[in-house]
């Protein structure tokens, strides 16, 4: 869960923070371009304009040529010409040349004038009269000549004319009509929506793509700020709508070229920068969701699979098999958990089968004191002494054979002093020297330090029965069994030598090996011996045998003093008991 | 538990961060995304005052991504077949209806209809007699009808007879002097005329001597005006109730001495203004034809889109005379920019 959570949240920072940075760019660069091109795309509409007045004014400069040059104002061939000049271009809608009073003189087309035209108050014919130059008027109705009433431009100024022979001062008036400049402006696409109108300095839009809604009052040009500047762009938002305007202003007329964009359009790139961001993000975010669960999934399962089999090992399932797959290193772990699991049950069935060859190797010696053979052999002994009235012996036999057997019980306890266990041996020769008639001597010494140290119990009465029977017991001569018990470095070590028969390398690996019984004694072999201290101290610690035959045996017994806890809890039962 | 929170805290903040750098607020102004379906049907197909209504529809359409589809019967007196343009556009499916009828009554039953279907229909002109009608754009004939007589009138110097041209709808009720048979007329023609003949009550001295309607033909209108002019040599003044009367009549006074009979007229068609300027015809009350389809056609647009809408849009009446009729204002009024 937090790994998935980490993740997520440090991609997803950085997809935002990234796409926010990037999102800004390239608005930023977007708007700008927007911007650029709008403008260059209005500079192009003035420039054509430009032309376009260029040209109605050179018009206006061939027709006043004309009239100045004729002798006539009147004269057919400058009737013709006007006729050609009006005819060299479409937008042309009439020519004609006034008096100062607003009488009509002469025109083209030749049309029927109207009544009541009030040309005396038009702006054309009043700024023709002030003005020193060529004066274009605001878009208006031309009343003049039957037929149409058609919206022109009215291009005018006060030239001279001959009539007759005398100079006189008239107006020139030439009409234009819309069709070149509205498609000059009909060109200017401004995004979808964006268009260009013109304005004449008083705030009189000239053009405008959507005149007719001008006209009507349903749409509305906030013209006051584009008056204010020649040059310029800025943002209007006096629709409700932002717009983008800019404007240009032409030199002759004072017309300005306004370019209107809407803000939403030419930023549109920006919009889609906007959306595309959005569903990136959306995206990012979910691929990043699913990777990161995905990926916490194949590291944590295992790691949790893990965790419940511990937990199951924890309580005492040792059974419980571990096959985790995952993550390589997940796979090692459980593994080496496997691993350590397999060496945990070995350990365990080992120590189970140890505690088993401790308690049958012990039962097993118990066991032989109690073999009835021995028991009867020796009660024999004690009855033969009884009837020969050797009390004395009697006794010596009957405590002995009962200290033997109070060391042998110890209560249980499978470790005993050393100095027990020397007792015990001790008893135990008491009692078979009356049974071998003296057949043999023995002598028991150790090393005062060694007396306290503990042992495991009954390791030396085999070992002794052992030489007894196959050593001395068939020897003409007298016997001699020496135990010695001594401390060598921080091992006991226990001699039991004999001066017996001895025996071949083959009988001895025999003897350990346990192939071989004898027939006599506990049968309790010296093998149990050599397990027991095996299993209690450590396989390197156990029997040694030196024999030589017809010399004599020594047997060996070597382990650690002191630390006799800690092998097995066969001590610690023994102290409960 | 909390470890968890601080780290959802800066994956929320950046997720609030997203959302509100793309969710714009709604725009107040309509909406261009969507193309609608949008039918108007006039009372007409032919004549400068309808044509200037469609290009006004036309503006609107274009502004507002209309699909306009433009109807009309070939004459004002038609109106079943207006009615079976109206179904047609119920049939088709229409996103909404504009409806100038030419009928107060008779196309009541079929806006009815439409609006059973859950089509908008917006009355353009002249009104109709149905509740369902969501919206009325036109200007108040009552009112334009009452400047037609306080100008004529005052032509009149406040006496004599005087002659009405109205239009209506069924042709059964020519040349009738009594003004009861209203039910199937064209409401605004109604209206008008009520508002004429009001006004002129309050002048004792002037007598309304003959009211004819004319079916919307021209030449009819010349004939019922050369009737009028028979039947009553004394007559000083004429008033005409629409754009069709207006043209036959003012042919007829042409004829006549200049002066002799005051006329005015009604609507602005390039013909009219030549009339006018003639000084043949001494005023003309002008509607804003061009403002009732543009405005016809966005109201309907903002019907569709959900937004509330003004029951009634008074497009306005003026009074155009000789003096005022180049006035720039005026210019732009009478004069559709057509290229």
């Amino acid at each position: 869960m937090i790994i998935t959570l980490t993740f997520t949240t440090v991609t997803v920072l950085v997809a935002v923070i990234v796409s926010l940075m990037l999102y800004n760019k390239f608005a930023a660069t977007a708007e700008e371009n927007a911007n650029l091109n709008m403008q260059q795309i209005i500079e192009q509409v003035n420039y054509n304009l430009e032309l376009y007045v260029k040209g109605m004014q050179r018009i206006f400069e061939t027709a006043e040529e004309q009239i100045t040059g004729s002798p006539s104002i009147l004269s057919p061939l400058l009737s013709e010409r006007m006729e050609m000049l009006m005819g060299s271009r479409e937008d042309l809608v009439s020519m004609a040349v006034f008096t100062p009073e607003g009488d009509y003189v002469v025109g083209t087309p030749g049309q029927e004038l109207r009544r009541n035209t009030q040309l005396e108050s038009q702006s054309w014919f009043t700024s023709a009269q002030t003005a020193e130059e060529i004066s274009f008027s605001a878009p208006h109705i031309q009343n003049l000549f039957k037929g149409h009433y058609t919206w022109v431009v009215s291009v005018s100024q006060t030239i001279h004319y001959l009539d007759n022979g005398t100079l006189r001062s008239g107006v020139l008036l030439i009409d234009f009509n819309f069709r070149t400049i509205d498609e000059l402006s009909k060109q200017v696409k401004l995004g979808k929506r964006g268009y260009a109108y013109i304005l004449d300095p008083q705030g009189n839009i000239v053009y405008h793509p959507q005149q007719q809604l001008i006209y009507a009052g349903l749409k509305y040009e906030n013209v006051e700020p584009v008056l204010e500047y020649a040059y310029r762009s800025y943002l209007d938002d006096s629709t409700g709508e932002q717009r983008f305007i800019t404007v240009r202003t032409l030199e002759r007329t004072g017309w300005k070229i306004v370019g209107v964009a809407y803000y939403d359009e030419i930023v549109t790139t920006k919009r889609d920068l906007n959306q595309f961001l959005a569903w990136f993000l959306g995206a990012v975010i979910l691929c990043v969701i699913v990777v990161s669960v995905l990926m916490s999934a194949r590291i944590a399962s295992p790691i949790r699979k893990l965790e419940r089999t511990v937990k199951l090992v924890g309580e005492g399932d040792l059974n419980t098999p571990i096959n985790v797959s995952g993550a390589y290193e997940v796979e090692q772990l459980s593994k080496r958990f496997n691993l350590m699991l397999q060496r945990i049950r070995q350990l365990m069935d080992q120590i189970i089968y140890e505690q088993e060859g401790k308690r049958k190797g012990e039962l097993e010696v118990l066991q032989s004191q109690i073999n009835p053979h021995f028991l009867y052999n020796t009660l024999n002994s004690v009855i033969r002494l009884a009837e020969r009235g050797k009390t004395e012996e009697v006794v010596t036999m009957i405590t002995s054979l009962s200290r033997f057997f109070r060391i042998s019980l110890s209560k249980g306890s499978h470790i005993i002093t050393v100095r027990e266990e020397l007792d015990h041996i001790r008893h135990y020769l008491v009692i078979q020297s009356f049974r071998f008639r003296n057949k043999f001597r023995y002598e028991i010494t150790a090393q005062p330090e060694v007396l306290d140290c503990r042992t495991i119990k009954l390791i030396l009465q085999p070992i002794v029965e052992n030489a007894l029977y196959h050593g001395i017991e068939m020897m003409p001569d007298e016997g001699l069994i020496a135990i010695t018990a001594v401390l060598r470095e921080g091992n006991i070590i226990l001699q039991v030598s004999d001066n017996g028969l001895g025996m071949s390398r083959e009988t001895m690996n025999k003897l350990l090996s346990g192939v071989s019984r004898s027939e006599h004694g506990s049968g309790v072999g010296v093998r149990n011996v050599n397990e027991r201290i095996g299993l209690y101290y450590g396989r390197e610690y156990g029997l040694g045998f030196e024999s030589e035959l017809e010399e004599g045996t020594v047997v060996t017994i070597t382990f650690p003093a002191g630390e006799y806890e800690s092998p097995g809890n066969g001590h610690k039962e023994g102290a409960e008991l | 538990m909390r470890s968890l929170r601080t780290l959802l805290l800066p994956v929320c903040a950046a997720g609030s961060l997203l959302l509100t750098s793309c969710v714009s607020p709604q725009p107040d102004y309509v909406s261009t995304g969507r193309t609608r379906n949008i039918d108007m049907i006039v009372k007409m197909s032919k004549g400068d005052y309808w044509n200037t209504v469609k290009l006004g529809a036309e503006a609107a359409a274009k502004d507002f991504n209309v699909n306009l589809n433009f109807k009309a019967p070939d004459s004002e007196s038609d109106i079943n077949g207006q009615v079976a343009l109206v179904q047609e556009s119920i049939q088709g499916k229409a996103d909404a209806i504009v409806l100038a009828a030419s009928s107060y009554m008779g196309l009541a039953q079929v806006v009815d209809q439409a609006a059973y279907v859950k089509i908008p229909v917006l009355s353009v002109d002249a009104e109709v007699g149905s509740a369902k009608v969501t919206s009325y754009i036109g200007s108040n004939g009552y009112e334009a009808g009452q400047k037609a007589a306080e100008r004529l009138i005052e032509l009149l110097k406040g006496y004599g007879e005087i002659g009405i041209l109205n239009f209506t709808s069924s042709s059964v009720h020519q040349e009738t002097e009594s003004s009861s048979v209203f039910d199937y007329g064209a409401r605004d023609a109604n209206e008008r005329e009520k508002g004429f003949l009001n006004y002129a009550a309050r002048y004792p001295n002037v007598h309304v001597v003959q009211i004819s309607y004319t079916s919307s033909s021209e030449a009819e209108a010349e004939q019922l005006t050369r009737d009028m002019l028979h039947k009553h040599p004394a007559l000083r003044g004429i008033a005409t109730m629409n754009e069709t009367a207006s043209q036959g009549a003012g042919k007829v006074v042409q004829t006549l001495k200049r002066g002799a009979v005051k006329m005015v007229a009604f609507d602005s068609s390039p013909a009219m203004m030549e009339l006018l300027q003639e000084g043949t015809v001494q005023a003309t009350v002008i509607q804003n034809p061009f403002s009732n389809g543009y405005l016809a056609v966005k109201q309907a647009v903002q019907v569709l889109e959900g937004k509330k809408v003004e029951e009634r849009v008074d497009t306005g009446t003026k009074l155009i005379d000789l003096e005022n009729m180049l006035w720039p204002e005026n210019q732009k009024l009478l004069f559709p920019f057509v290229r």
